[in-house]
């Protein structure tokens, strides 16, 4: 019950810091700005989804019924967790511990009756929560695609799409919140976040150029690999324990890291 | 309540503090006094729990403060030498976090929270945001935060730190009024401050303890420093040998002039209208036995040889002279902001005798 209690009240302060914080609004901005650009070239523009479909519905090239809704999905929720989110996702988790070792508040934090591990869940719940609005205005854009698509779309697909984009977030954002937990500076655990993502994302095209077993190893490790089948609407359990592992592991570091703070500082 | 053995504390081959040992009573202030940089910060973060020692112990309430850091932590509040702030939060919501964090019932928090901003004087500023706080408001949200869940124990580093002179004030009456209920150890390199607030004082240098006293017992230690000053008119070095055989005093040395004419530039001449009267003064400085009185002696004869006594007064030890005779054995440091005037009384003469040596 307290260490409920102890998560909400990080998880609150957090996530009041962001609408608190200039920098968390140009980031939202600039994630809009990007995600209404691409929703418009994907589907409306004249290279669009809309446009291609009926060029080859009138030229006779396609042949039978195209799920317009299924591959806009795929194609938008592809960029958005694979090009846009690494962008922005770095610039969310960089502060969360680095600014509380700038600003000292981590010797409020070290020094209060909290588990590292309670500071940390709350932290990542407030970070993700903060992303999860970030989205609240692609959902709409999705709820607008889909609602012209006849045959209607079954709604457990978006869902599970969406819900993988999240656990994507969460396990890039609880690596981060790693990364920000053992530098005072912001911006390097930007930087080193970034690079971590853009790791994750060269594993997953690299993979398929490596000789088995390994490329199948670096394929299951990849979260943008199980990111995809999330998309592409396939379910599995193993894919949900890759993602949760991440955050665990994320969480666990973190908790760590904050602990040596206690043993060894000099 | 709180109980330091044999702390110590190694930064690479550096130590920052050295077998440090002292205890605090139940409801007792101590205050803990050293020059910057004697290991005063490292000392109350090691009490905390944020730091660990190299070697040795700290107990509070009973309770290892390394081994058992979760029960120390639900018993103190604790002011760190710079006040952990969330800048983009108002002084109330700051104050809700910390309640909230330090595990103090939702029944209560509203009463605790109050009460803080009160103690503290912060009303005015209640809905503000930090951000836009001066020094001294921060520091005193600082006070608040150690003080809102209403701990057993509450650790203070350097609390006064970008007061003005009636918050230090406040802030003063604050913490003494806190003792009995709570145990307070506070941090300062400030002296009146600590002589003020404080039960007991331990002074450390270097990172080693170099007295535990109170206040009193402390300039007792060194009562030996007792004599007086005085600035007579004319040259008294033909009057030292008069004065030395004085019953009570134990030496006396005598400066004439007081100022030099070569040290005086036209400048500073002109500056310091003082500084020609001072020129055919002397500075008589006499120490004498402990607990003997010769000032009414010395005064006599001051004035039977004819030369005007202009200024007397006793020059007792104060705390800050058995500081730095503890404290400054190689080194020395500015203590511009320790006030003079405190243990010292002030005896000038009214009437001035226009006597000068010749006549």
């Amino acid at each position: 019950m307290i260490i409920i209690a102890n998560i909400f009240a990080i998880f609150r302060k957090e996530l009041q810091s962001y609408f608190a914080s200039p920098l968390a609004y140009i980031v939202a901005g600039v994630f809009w700005l990007l995600s209404g650009l691409f929703f418009w070239e994907l589907l409306l523009s004249p290279t669009g989804l809309v446009q291609e479909v009926q060029a080859g519905d009138a030229t006779g090239l396609i042949t039978g019924s195209t799920d317009v809704a299924y591959i806009f999905l795929i194609q938008f929720l592809s960029v958005i967790g694979s090009l846009i989110s690494p962008i922005i996702l770095p610039m969310l988790s960089m502060g969360l511990y680095a600014e509380e070792r700038k600003n000292h508040t981590l010797e409020l934090i070290a020094t209060s009756p909290l588990t590292n591990w309670v500071v940390a869940v709350g932290k990542l719940c407030g970070v993700l929560t903060f992303y999860t609005v970030l989205l609240v205005p692609l959902f709409i854009y999705q709820i607008i695609a889909f609602s012209t698509a006849s045959p209607p779309v079954p709604p457990a697909v978006p869902l599970l799409a969406n819900l993988g984009l999240i656990l994507l977030a969460a396990s890039i954002l609880s690596l981060g919140m790693f990364i920000s937990s053992l530098t005072s500076s912001s911006m390097i655990a930007a930087l080193v976040t970034f690079f971590i993502v853009f790791l994750f994302i060269s594993l997953h095209f690299i993979s398929g150029q490596i000789s088995e077993p390994f490329g199948s190893i670096l394929r299951y490790l990849s979260p943008v690999q199980h990111y995809d089948n999330f998309v592409r609407g396939i379910f599995e359990t193993s894919s949900l324990f890759v993602f949760l592992s991440y955050i665990i592991l994320g969480i666990f570091l973190t908790a760590q890291s904050i602990e040596t703070l206690r043993f060894n500082r000099s | 309540m709180i109980e330091v053995e044999h702390l110590s504390k190694h930064y690479g081959s550096t130590s920052a503090i050295e077998d440090i040992v002292f205890s605090v009573a139940p409801g007792e202030i101590l205050g803990f006094l050293g020059p910057n940089g004697a290991g005063k910060t490292t000392t109350m973060r090691i009490l905390s729990g944020y730091l660990p020692a190299t070697t040795g112990t700290a107990r509070i309430a009973g309770f290892d403060v390394h081994e058992e850091s979760m029960e120390v932590r639900r018993r103190i509040g604790y002011l760190p030498e710079t006040p952990p702030l969330y800048e983009g939060m108002t002084v109330e919501g700051f104050l809700d976090f910390v309640a909230r964090i330090k595990g103090v019932s939702a029944g209560d928090r509203t009463t605790r929270i109050d009460w803080a901003i009160q103690r503290c004087n912060l009303e005015e500023k209640r809905k503000v945001l930090i951000r836009k706080l001066s020094k001294g408001f921060r520091q005193r949200i600082g006070i608040a935060q150690a003080l809102v869940h209403n701990p057993p124990v509450i650790i203070l580093d350097e609390p006064t730190v970008g007061l003005d002179p009636r918050q230090i004030n406040e802030v003063r009456h604050l913490i003494k009024s806190l003792a009995g209920d709570h145990t307070i150890i506070l941090s300062s390199h400030i002296l009146p401050e600590v002589s003020m607030t404080c039960d007991r004082v331990t002074i450390i240098n270097r990172g080693k303890v170099v007295a535990t006293n109170t206040p009193d017992r402390l300039l007792a230690q060194l009562g030996e420093g007792e004599g007086y000053e005085l600035e007579v008119q004319g040259d008294a070095t033909l009057v030292q040998s008069l004065l030395q055989v004085i019953p009570g005093v134990q030496s006396v040395t005598v400066t004439y002039p007081m100022t030099s004419k070569s040290e005086l530039g036209e400048t500073v001449k002109n500056l310091d209208s003082r500084a020609d009267t001072l020129r055919d003064r002397s500075l008589i400085k006499i120490t004498c036995i402990p607990n003997t009185e010769p000032g009414r002696h010395l005064a006599k004869v001051i004035v039977e040889t004819g030369l005007g006594l202009c200024e007397m007064r006793r020059s007792r030890p104060t705390l800050e002279d058995v500081f730095l005779e503890l404290t400054t054995q190689e080194d020395s440091f500015s203590h511009d902001s320790v006030s003079q005037s405190e243990d010292r009384e002030f005896i000038t003469s009214e009437t001035q005798f226009n006597q000068t040596e010749e006549e």
